[in-house]
């Protein structure tokens, strides 16, 4: 079985991976308007107020999903959950900076065994150093009895 | 009744349900958006999924975030969303119904937050998606 508390001490915080992204208008237009959005800032490129909606923030994927010398847990990750924070609006157009570190490590046990979950957050920055947004990605991981 | 200030909000509200377009159009279509591409069919193509092992194609669980983050712009026209937490529990399928609610759990007419119960079910009352948001309303 993992040692959850060693794996927090050896890794929750440490940054993994940066990654730059330069949003394209017309993809998060599509993203508000097949989410049944009715606000404009949302789904019109022409607006003043135009941004990206939670749900888009929340698709910018890091390069990698876990630190390179992360422990396999086996089983197949599932995707548990995301959370997204918006401090300040996310435009396209604009380039943006993606910072990814693990925020958490937690497990539930259950008649099924053991379920790990762990939280990759990424803090979304512009060019001038301002977070704009959190975005948390939950996976769930069943862990194999033998790991 | 469309909700302009934290005033107008009322501890314990439903907001109005929602039954978004969970269609297979829109399921790929949020799919292309976000860069996903096909995904090997399991959110474009019924079969294609079910050769994966899945029931079919699939809505994204952050598709569904979307529709549960537009539910509440709907609800409040001027309210930002500061923070939407999901959880994915279980799969909702394309093309089937699915229901968006919400309920409010605590209002702060101080500093304008409102806080906010989700989920999404099917057609078999099973919640699928569930989670709370943080909504700033305008204090006047």
């Amino acid at each position: 079985m993992v040692d959850i508390e060693a794996l927090k001490a050896q890794f929750l915080d440490l940054e993994f991976d940066v990654k730059a992204f330069e949003i394209d208008a017309q993809a998060v237009a599509a993203v508000g308007k097949v989410s049944g959005e009715t606000r404009a800032e949302f789904t019109d490129v022409d607006h003043p107020d135009f941004q990206a909606p939670p749900a888009f923030i929340g698709s910018l994927a890091s390069g990698r999903h876990l630190p390179i010398d992360f422990p396999n847990l086996g089983g197949i990750p599932m995707d548990g959950g995301k959370a997204v924070e918006c401090h300040k609006p996310v435009r396209p157009g604009v380039p943006i900076t993606g910072r990814t570190h693990l925020h958490d490590i937690y497990d539930k046990s259950g008649r099924s065994g053991r379920m790990v979950f762990i939280v990759t957050r990424m803090e979304i920055y512009d060019e001038a150093g301002e977070h704009l947004a959190t975005s948390d990605s939950r996976m769930v991981i069943r862990e194999r009895p033998d790991a | 009744m469309n909700i302009n200030t934290v005033h107008d909000v009322e501890f314990g509200a439903e907001l109005e349900p929602f039954q978004p377009d969970t269609s297979i159009d829109v399921t790929s279509a949020f799919a292309d958006a976000v860069g996903w591409g096909d995904g090997g069919g399991r959110f474009t193509d019924h079969e294609l999924a079910r050769q994966q092992g899945l029931p079919g194609a699939l809505v994204p669980g952050l598709l569904t975030l979307g529709f549960l983050t537009a539910m509440i712009h709907r609800w409040a026209p001027t309210g930002r969303v500061a923070c939407v937490d999901t959880v994915f529990r279980t799969p909702l399928l394309a093309d089937s119904q699915v229901e968006i609610t919400a309920v409010v759990t605590d209002v702060d007419e101080d500093t304008g937050a409102v806080e906010l119960d989700l989920s999404a079910k099917n057609a078999k009352d099973e919640t699928g998606v569930f989670g709370t948001a943080t909504v700033m309303l305008p204090l006047e």
